[in-house]
């Protein structure tokens, strides 16, 4: 069973590596980022509530990393709009001013 | 298959599809509906592990967060009409194999790693998580408190400064 969990996770994961590799506009590698975080949110209640002795302490740390990632999104979203006032897009891979 | 094994099932079924869907579509808007179904799968998988409360705090935060994102989605994306700009094949398969790798070491960590034996299922209530908050974890909770003030300011400032400073 746990390892059912586990393996969820990783694929979770993994998908939102992909997504966030692959794309291009910035809101969909939030999205992208966001399923990484819902993956390990996962893996951190499986593995407290099938294989520990505190069952309690999962639900703790998995709230905390929602507290993290809502102050995560709203710096990303306000950067969002800064960018999109200086370039009017915010396509990666036109946001190349630092580019050497 | 018990009960949790059934939902657990079906919910990562759900999950699954979509994230895939919250990264594989092209429209944005597809993203955000398909991310929400992927959250309502997430909240599923931990109804399952019997932790009925961040279920609901996860369908709670991110029904604010899909409509938000949609908004934003609307506000700085190109039209939805246009076409879209062709990307290169590499660029795909190369975030694809990358992604699979990490997955896979990932996966090879787990699997054989010795996980400890629970004792008994015990009860995981939102008033335990409440005295824990408000006990062990007391630290942390006032610097989550913390950091979303800094956060929220920070974020008025910087979606601010721009428009001050580049009479734009």
């Amino acid at each position: 069973m746990l390892h059912g969990y586990l393996a969820f996770s990783t694929l979770l994961f993994g998908i939102g590596l992909y997504g966030l590799l692959q794309r291009r506009s910035l809101v969909a590698m939030l999205i992208a980022i966001e399923l990484m975080i819902a993956a390990i949110s996962v893996n951190v209640v499986a593995l407290t509530t099938l294989a520990g002795r505190d069952a309690t302490l999962g639900p703790v740390v998995v709230l905390i990393i929602v507290g993290v990632a809502a102050a995560e999104t709203a710096i990303a979203l306000s950067l969002f709009v800064a960018i999109h006032r200086e370039s009017t897009s915010i396509d990666v891979e036109s946001l190349s001013e630092l580019k050497g | 298959m018990n009960w949790a094994g059934a939902v657990f099932g079906v919910s990562a079924a759900i999950a699954l599809l979509g994230a895939l869907g919250a990264v594989g579509f092209r429209s944005i808007f597809h993203n955000i509906l398909s991310f929400a179904l992927a959250m309502l799968g997430v909240a599923g998988v931990f109804l399952s592990l019997g932790s009925d409360f961040v279920a609901v705090v996860f369908v709670l935060v991110y029904v604010g967060a899909v409509a938000i994102a949609m908004v934003y989605a609307v506000m700085l994306s190109v039209p939805l009409d246009l076409p879209p700009r062709p990307r290169s094949r590499w660029k795909v398969l190369g975030a694809a194999g990358f992604a699979a790798v990490a997955a896979g070491a990932i996966w090879l960590v787990l699997r054989p790693a010795l996980w400890i034996r629970p004792g008994g299922r015990p009860e995981v209530s939102a008033a335990n998580i409440g005295v824990r908050f408000l006990q062990d974890y007391v630290l942390a909770f006032e610097l989550i408190s913390v950091l979303l003030v800094v956060a929220m300011m920070g974020a008025m400032v910087v979606a601010r400064r721009s428009r001050v400073a580049g009479g734009r």
